[in-house]
């Protein structure tokens, strides 16, 4: 019944294939249904151009969206726009971050998919579970040509193997750079953040050379300066450990090692990785906690509170310091700002141990293993891939980055885009946005980072003029005090990624023994560090050697080994970008 | 107060006699036995995939690696076996702590109810005590978190404590592992104590008004009527309602582990339904998830049909 | 004999006053939650992060609800969850009843053996990919079937209605009989009419499941979005608001600056929410509420 199911599902593939063929001779093949264990070639619908999509041939596609973005509303702009000028109507299905797992675990079961499929993080689970038609076919210079020339250059990167064979499956969706990279304004990744006002108030201490002592000592002086702040209670450091955001604890030692962010492992010079979680490093970060803790330095709620709870005590303005990246408490941000807070927003510092250089910024990488696909349900892959690839027209691009030009931004005479004060209070309003921008589809789709053909940036948060056109007075006064222009200058400055850089989304197999080792290590870690951490002083020893003894329990090699395969894998494959 | 049963058609041979003469009976109850058996019973023939290396990709499930009992024996040796054996004890734990104090409460409730005579002034109680049933275990998990938290960030229950000197320092209910228990079992006896009157004050009811007069004039006074009037005669509900909790002592309930559990008191917290989410299907590990499902349902039957047969020897209403 | 009485009454004052006292604070420590979320609700958002909103909100806003009110997606969800509620109700209750008819008479020889079928389903579950399977195979994925097709009969309802049909007088059903009625005909015309006051009790227990639940429509329908409910639109929107910082681009410095007054917090979009979602089932509970003392009773047999 199922093979039988499967056979109807590749006929119609393979109908639908060469139906697309637009008269040219292509010699179709199925990507057949992976149940019969091999592994058939793909040959090419050679040559064949993409349907041109026209609203007189109006079509309907089903988009898989992971995203805590909302839908568009139905009265949206951009979604009649669309439809009025390309003819597609997209029926979204979006799946909030916290729930894709498990649906993506029951829609590879289930084995039928919408037309494309937008995951983060995911991609080598959708391929290996065979959800993902291989697109290499569609990406030539003569077929999807702004596809191409986007993956052109990390073709290595990008394709992977899911037991068929390298192919490409899915485009990311982040960080491949076209032009200058000129969103070096905004920093959004890891630090350890503190409050503008504590700077300020301790006379805008040197932040170079940070270590974790000094940034503790500042956060402390003022705490005993202030201990109320606007009637509530001050609170010097805030763990973020809320759901989903666990490498708010566990991530901290690697950074303090001076080493950027490679997950759960530290690589070193000869490129061998080896997890840090229960080493001296990862050690001497939390026994600090610990004494910090016991000077009462640390939130007590840090390990119970939700993520709304953080992001609320974020918002009060009484929190002067935690370790987040920047993405992550955007919500606390703005409220304060809105609330004219603007001394209570943070800046990051970058502590490390022994002196080291510190990397918490880096080269901003494309995460490879997230991005957007076409299912083997899609019963016109042509038209799904014609509508990507049009997406990554520069028009289109500027139309989903920065809206609608004269409505939601305007072109000055030197070319530049620029917004008003209501076009940018328009774009953090929710009603708005779900009105007059398809977050949801953007969020997914590939982009076209760094700057346009014009020189504008790809958009208005990379945008320098904005940027600064935005700065508060505060604000301004501030970098003028430590004498910089933008936020980025507060961080160190990122050198040449390593070949295999970032280890991170290094794709753990389903089912495999290192994908469980990594599992068990974070659920050790997330069991013992809260303790370790709240324990009187004199416990800690004690609890840290419970915790190692878990971790020794734990088949650690399996995810060292799976890691480091990966890395020398990349190492061979990537070597020439 | 139940009707005698009646004679069952002992003859064998007529056995086709009496289908005849029930098919009216037979056709208002079988289809709807062969839905059931549809939607409830054929499902079970996924339980294969706990016998083999299920992986979604292969369609045809004569093509999946079959691999006998090994999943079983990964779920409960090793690393995986503490955890889950951790984890069936706290689903046990808080579940059984759950039933008692959500019985004795809906009990005492109850009688203290019936007590009240003021019809009016008893409607009122009955309808905000019920309010809380309506909402969905997400949202009374906000509410928990909320009231739960240190009174600088308004957790009322703290507050309240320290208003009336009962304790000087706020209590973290949420990050120290024995309170844990308590707080699931006492979110549960917020959500339903309530609603769970309804049936008892249903049964009280049903009570023969002569019964509490022939005890008064023996000069029984308020509680021996409640002690041997009340409670004999809603024993039957009592006992029935007991027999079936028992079948689904390993349904802790999800959401308030999932939404109130954290490192701090995960070695309490964790349930067997939140190992089989992350462990199971999150990660593609379809067999283990299964087999956790074959175990609960096993340890369920076992324990149902224990119970079932006890209360029959024991001359108690049976449920079946 | 009279000092008998009167200490009695003595201790009557006490035992009322000292229960009515608890039964209160009770009542105070059940609804005071609610209040406190509706509080929130009305409250402006970035107040509210500041604390100390118990029962009244300090800085009016309605933007919370503005934000749950625009989503248009809504109101379809909103009519969706209302009629999945209502056809869950119905089918459930008329299914359950008849089968509940049949197994209440004593004599039917399949009594026992659909009895135990019914009642082991109460203590088994195939699991969530395996159930996802089935409902694949009989092409109920994406359909508004989904919502109530599985549903039509629960055993612990089931159970409850047998239970009260048995304490019906047989003599109503043997005199029907006399009159030469059909089983179904007893069922429709004296069964069902006796039963009102505990299908009435009934009937809100399944439209509480079927009205709180979301992971039918995430699980199966969730492609289709003229057939998402309430639950699952909520809480999407909830996750969103959770976000609002982050733009697109993973940066949000030029964001918020549009002052105090637009922004929503997480948390008073959370509590909009719970009022949105609680407000119509806890109005559908007065119109059932006077059958409640009287409609329930759950028995089995004497071993």
């Amino acid at each position: 019944m199922k093979r039988f199911a499967s056979l109807v599902l590749a006929a119609a593939i393979a109908v639908a294939m060469s139906a697309c063929g637009n008269g040219s001779d292509s010699a179709t093949s199925t990507q057949s249904a992976a149940s019969t264990g091999s592994a058939p070639s793909t040959t090419a619908s050679s040559g064949s151009s993409l349907p041109v999509l026209s609203p007189d041939n109006p079509v309907e596609l089903s988009i898989w969206i992971t995203t805590s973005q909302q839908a568009p509303s139905a009265d949206n702009k951009l979604t009649k726009m669309l439809k009025d000028k390309l003819g597609v109507t997209l029926n979204y299905e979006i799946i909030t971050p916290d729930n894709q797992d498990q649906k993506i675990g029951v829609m590879l079961a289930g084995g039928e998919y919408p037309d494309i499929i937008g995951s983060t993080d995911q991609n080598a689970r959708l391929v290996t579970g065979g959800a993902y038609i291989p697109l290499d076919d569609y990406l030539k210079p003569e077929a999807a040509g702004a596809l191409y020339e986007h993956v052109k250059p990390y073709w290595n990167k990008i394709a992977y193997d899911g037991g068929q064979g390298k192919h490409i499956y899915q485009i990311p969706n982040y960080n491949r750079f076209y032009g200058d990279i000129v969103g070096g304004v905004n920093y959004s990744a890891s630090g350890f953040w503190i409050q503008k006002a504590v700077l300020a108030d301790q006379g805008y201490p040197d932040l170079s050379n940070m270590t974790i002592e000094k940034y503790f000592k500042m956060l402390e002086d003022y705490k005993n300066k202030y201990p109320k702040i606007d009637g509530q209670d001050t609170i010097a450091f805030e763990i973020l450990c809320a759901q989903g955001r666990e490498w708010g604890l566990t991530n901290p030692p690697e950074y303090l090692a001076g080493a950027p962010n490679n997950g759960g492992v530290i690589v070193d010079e000869n490129n061998v990785a080896a997890v840090f979680a229960d080493k001296d490093v990862a050690k001497r970060y939390y026994k600090y906690l610990n004494e910090m803790n016991a000077k009462g330095m640390v939130d007590k709620e840090s390990f119970t509170q939700t993520l709304d709870q953080y992001l609320a005590k974020l918002a009060t303005g009484r929190v002067l310091g935690m370790y987040d990246q920047r993405w992550s408490y955007g919500n606390a941000h703005d409220a304060l700002v809105a609330a004219n807070k603007v001394e209570r927003t943070y800046v990051a510092t970058m502590p490390t141990f022994d002196g080291k250089a510190p990397y918490y910024a880096d080269r901003d990488v494309m995460n490879i293993n997230q991005g957007v696909g076409v299912s083997v349900s899609c019963k016109k892959p042509e038209v799904a891939i014609a509508f990507i690839n049009t997406m990554m027209n520069e028009d289109w691009q500027k139309i989903l980055a920065w809206g609608v030009e004269g409505e939601d931004y305007q072109k000055g005479a030197d070319g530049k885009f620029t917004r008003n004060e209501q076009q940018r209070a328009n774009s953090t309003d929710l009603i708005w946005r779900s009105s007059n921008r398809l977050m949801a589809l953007t969020d997914i789709m590939p982009k076209h980072n760094g700057t346009y053909s014009d020189g504008n940036a790809y958009s208005p948060e990379d945008q320098p003029e904005e940027f600064f056109a935005t700065l508060k007075q505060y604000d301004q006064d501030f970098l003028t005090k430590y004498n910089k222009k933008t936020w980025r200058d507060f961080n160190n400055q990122p050198p040449e990624n390593p070949v295999y850089y970032p280890a991170w989304n290094i794709a753990l197999p389903d089912g495999s023994d290192a994908q469980m080792a990594d599992k068990q290590l974070k659920d050790t870690a997330l069991q013992f560090l809260p303790k370790a951490i709240m324990a009187s002083p004199d416990k800690f020893e004690s609890i840290w050697s419970e915790y190692t003894t878990a971790i020794g329990k734990i088949n650690v090699k399996s995810y060292e080994d799976a890691i480091n395969a990966g890395i020398q894998d990349r190492i061979k494959n990537w070597a020439t970008k | 107060m139940r009707a005698k049963t009646l004679a069952l058609p002992k003859n064998r041979r007529n056995i086709w006699g009496t289908i005849i003469s029930q098919r009216e009976l037979i056709i208002m109850s079988v289809p709807l036995l062969l839905y059931k058996i549809l939607f409830s019973y054929v499902p079970i023939t996924g339980w294969t995939m706990a016998f083999q290396n299920f992986k979604p990709a292969i369609r045809n499930t004569f093509d999946q690696q079959w691999v006998g009992f090994d999943n079983f024996v990964k779920l409960f040796t090793g690393i995986n076996g503490e955890r889950f054996i951790r984890d069936i004890r706290n689903t046990l734990a808080q579940s059984i702590l759950t039933l008692v104090v959500g019985y004795l409460g809906a009990i005492v409730l109850s009688l203290l109810l019936n007590e009240v005579k003021n019809i009016g002034f008893k409607s009122i109680i009955q309808n905000i005590t019920y309010m809380p049933h309506f909402l969905s275990w997400i949202i009374v998990a906000g509410l928990v978190s909320s009231a739960l938290a240190l009174p600088s960030s308004g957790g009322i229950v703290n507050i309240v404590l320290m208003k009336l000197h009962i304790i000087n320092e706020p209590v973290q209910f949420l990050s120290n592992p024995d309170y844990f228990w308590g707080v699931v079992a006492g979110s549960h006896l917020w959500k339903e104590l309530g609603w769970n009157t309804i049936i008892y004050l249903a049964a009280m009811t049903a009570i023969d008004p002569a019964l509490y007069e022939a005890a008064e004039i023996d000069g029984a006074n308020r509680y021996h009527k409640m002690w041997n009037v009340t409670l004999p005669s809603i024993k039957p509900t009592i006992v029935i309602l007991l027999i079936m909790s028992i079948g689904w002592i390993l349904e802790a309930g999800f959401e308030i582990q999932y939404f109130l559990g954290n490192g701090l008191v995960i070695e309490k917290a964790e349930t067997i339904d939140i190992f089989v989410l992350n462990y199971g299907i999150k990660m593609g590990n379809y067999s283990l998830a299964t087999v956790a499902g074959i175990f609960k349902t096993g340890v369920s039957i076992i324990l149902i049909a224990g119970a079932n047969f006890i209360a029959g020897r024991l001359g108690e209403e049976k449920l079946i | 004999m009279k000092i008998g009485k009167k200490n009695l009454s003595a201790e009557n004052v006490i035992f009322t006053t000292l229960n009515s006292t608890f039964l209160i604070l009770l009542s105070v420590a059940m609804i005071y939650p609610m209040l406190n979320t509706l509080a929130i609700s009305f409250n402006e958002g970035m107040d509210t992060v500041r604390g100390g909103i118990y029962l009244w909100p300090r800085i009016f806003s309605l933007q919370n609800y503005r934000v749950v009110f625009h989503m248009d997606t809504i109101y379809g969800a909103f009519m969706i969850s209302v009629l999945k509620t209502i056809v869950i109700v119905i089918t459930n209750l008329f299914f359950t009843s008849m089968l509940a008819y049949a197994l209440s008479r004593r004599e039917f020889i399949f009594r026992k053996s659909i009895t135990v079928l019914f009642v082991m389903t109460m203590y088994f579950n195939a699991g969530l990919i395996p159930n996802y399977m089935l409902i694949r195979d009989l092409h109920m994925i994406n359909t508004f079937t989904v919502y109530w097709l599985p549903n039509i009969i629960s055993a612990f309802n089931l159970i409850v209605i047998r239970t009260y049909i048995r304490s019906i007088p047989e003599s109503f059903i043997e005199s029907a009989k006399i009159d030469g009625a059909r089983e179904f005909r007893i069922f429709l015309q004296i069964i069902l009419p006796l039963c009102v006051p505990t299908l009435a009790t009934i009937a809100l227990f399944v439209a509480v499941g079927s009205w709180n639940s979301w992971f039918d429509t995430f699980l199966y329908n969730s492609a289709k979005q003229s057939l998402s409910t309430l639950q699952y639109e909520l809480q999407k929107l909830l996750a969103s608001a959770m976000n609002a910082g982050n733009t697109s681009a993973g940066v949000g410095a030029a964001a918020a600056q549009s002052g105090a007054g637009n922004v929503t917090t997480p948390q008073s979009i959370r509590a909009a929410i719970t009022i949105v979602v609680a407000v119509p089932i806890l109005l559908v509970y007065p119109f059932l509420q006077r059958y409640f003392v009287n409609g329930l009773a759950l028995g089995g047999v004497k071993g």
